[in-house]
């Protein structure tokens, strides 16, 4: 278990990819998994940084908690802004997606992302902190 | 990032670089919006692009809007597998026309 600590700024959002990018490659995630499990990162934070933070006027941090078990790669992202989960908010579905881009409707997009772009997605709001937890299974290895 | 911009005979080519997400997304929009003005016949070169969020998502659907609008057309040349995934995900895919090369990009805009 590893723990770092990025300040809640925009200017993170590449540091986060490259420590996601480095936990993949640990993880013998392939490209297009690795990919997923960035851009889901990369959604959540800004959401985070955007409307839990720079919305409502305060300065925070993001600590990030990695975990790799032989089985799955598991990255935690907590907060001290407002209680937010991600899985409560209405997302696009089929119907919407199948629109015309001209009628689209944008918002939820991130989220939808991050929900189909990782194996497992949780929430939980405990002492006082958002966790949005990602999990990866990983490949077996072979023998 | 870096956003350039240049013409060939009556199209506009757009060529990004690097990564997008909410932090760039900005300069994309800038350095991309401008020189689409009036346009009808436009490429975005986002062979190197190797990070696309849902904020460059956004944009993109910007440049499409308002190309579409005078019933032009935007072809997006050298998009990475993993963001033509994300963009089939998201029902984005099929509005553009795709290539790999800006011979092809030129040629699917011939009227």
């Amino acid at each position: 278990m590893e723990n770092k600590t990025f300040p809640a700024t925009l200017d993170s959002l590449d540091d986060l990819r490259d420590l996601v990018r480095e936990k993949a490659l640990l993880a013998h995630l392939d490209k297009k998994k690795t990919y997923n499990l960035m851009l889901a990162l990369d959604e959540i934070a800004t959401n985070i940084i955007l409307y839990g933070y720079e919305q409502a006027g305060k300065e925070g941090v993001l600590d990030v908690i990695t975990d790799l078990s032989d089985r799955q790669l598991t990255i935690v992202v907590e907060d001290d802004a407002a209680p937010f989960d991600p899985l409560q908010r209405d997302l696009p579905d089929e119907d919407d997606f199948s629109k015309p881009l001209e009628e689209r409707p944008i918002g939820g997009m991130g989220i939808f992302l991050t929900i189909n772009g990782v194996d497992e997605f949780r929430y939980e709001y405990t002492h006082n902190r958002n966790r949005n937890i990602f999990i990866m299974n990983v490949p077996a290895t072979e023998a | 990032m870096n956003v350039t911009s240049k013409t060939v005979g009556n199209i506009t080519v757009i060529e990004a670089e690097g990564s997008i997400d909410s932090k760039t997304a900005g300069e994309f929009e800038r350095g991309a919006m401008g020189p689409i003005q009036g346009q009808t016949a436009v490429i975005l070169d986002i062979s190197k692009v190797d990070f696309l969020s849902s904020a460059g998502l956004r944009v993109l659907l910007m440049i499409y809007r308002q190309i579409k609008s005078r019933n032009g057309k935007v072809v997006l040349l050298g998009a990475s597998e993993e963001i033509q995934d994300i963009m089939a995900n998201t029902g984005f895919l099929s509005f553009f026309i795709l290539v790999d090369t800006l011979d092809e990009g030129i040629a699917a805009l011939k009227p």
